[in-house]
């Protein structure tokens, strides 16, 4: 719902690591984006193409890799995926902060992310 | 090249450091959230008016534009500041820090924050605040809370509000309760009537305030 900030926060900071290393170009941005953040991928995509136009980001590759939700519990030491609570009403498996092992309240440990991994650049 | 930049982490390392200066100010905060309608000016007119002899008070209200909502709650004598945010679809810990900028602290002990009425983006940016409470009411519909889970997981106090008009909607309380407890059991569940007032001093309660 905000991907327009949030790609252009991701462009200016390529270009701001662009200029401080020098580069002519940038050829490749590799982003990580959690499963439970609410950014559409492809809006995301979208608003990256608009930004990067008329910069030395221009004709780079967006590569976006998902990362899965993951919970810990400091209960039982349980970490992994959520537990779901499946109820016809629901229409979706429902993500619930139940550990799927002992049903203590888990914490989120991953998922939430939007980070830049790597960039590719030419100097 | 390698990089490790997280942009939703840089919003919430200033919600830290929000955090931090608020205790250092001795102001406890409450982040109030909710869809458009839902109630959220009500009950922090209605909290204003039960605390505001208690606590000192004062109010960041968030929306796109105008400043009905802040007037309505600067009547009840307390510090307002408004936070427009122009097109964004919620606040974020840069426009609450600007706004910090703009409070007397020696007048403030508490601060209530009014994000922008939305049920999904807000969940996605910490302020910075000590409670976050989530608002949802009952003319929203039965399936607001299993639509929206991850606002809820945000919260640590639910008020199910304009339980007057459960009935006359054909849905359950009882039912939205469940579902917030399924999606995250430590939240604490509050049915209310922010209208009226009803239930408005089991929120404050369970804010501990």
């Amino acid at each position: 719902m905000h991907e327009f900030s949030v790609t252009s926060q991701i462009v200016q900071s390529v270009l701001a690591e662009a200029e401080k290393r020098g580069a002519k170009k940038v050829t490749e941005v590799h982003l990580v984006v959690g499963k439970l953040t609410f950014l559409g991928l492809d809006q995301v995509r979208f608003a990256y193409e608009a930004l990067i136009k008329g910069t030395i980001m221009e004709g780079s590759r967006l590569a976006i890799a998902e990362q899965e939700g993951i919970v810990k519990c400091g209960n039982c030491g349980y970490e992994g995926g959520f537990k779901y609570e499946d109820d016809p009403l629901y229409h979706v498996p429902l993500p619930t902060l139940k550990c799927p092992q002992c049903g203590n309240v888990v914490n989120i440990a991953a998922g939430k992310e939007c980070t830049i991994k790597s960039v590719k650049m030419m100097v | 090249m390698e990089l490790s930049e997280d942009l939703l982490k840089a919003n919430q390392r200033l919600a830290e450091e929000n955090k931090l200066f608020l205790h250092q100010n001795g102001v406890c905060t409450v982040d109030v959230m909710g869809s458009i309608g839902s109630g959220k000016t009500s009950l922090i007119e209605k909290l204003v008016r039960l605390l505001k002899s208690r606590y000192k008070i004062a109010v960041f209200k968030g929306d796109l534009t105008t400043t009905i909502d802040a007037e309505l709650i600067a009547k009840h004598g307390v510090q307002t500041v408004a936070i427009n945010t122009g097109k964004e679809c919620h606040l974020d810990a840069n426009l609450v820090r600007k706004a910090l900028l703009k409070l007397d602290f020696k007048k403030t002990n508490l601060l209530f924050i009014e994000n922008v009425g939305n049920l999904i983006c807000p969940a996605e940016f910490p302020l910075g605040s000590d409670k976050r409470v989530v608002v949802v009411s009952v003319t929203e519909g039965p399936y607001m809370v299993v639509k929206h889970p991850f606002i809820f997981m945000e919260a640590d106090i639910v008020a199910i509000n304009k339980v007057d008009l459960a009935e006359a909607m054909g849905v359950g309380v009882k039912h939205l309760e469940k579902d917030v407890k399924t999606i995250n059991p430590k939240a604490m569940v509050v049915p209310t009537n922010c209208r009226t007032g009803e239930g408005v001093e089991h929120v404050a309660k369970a804010l501990g305030l």
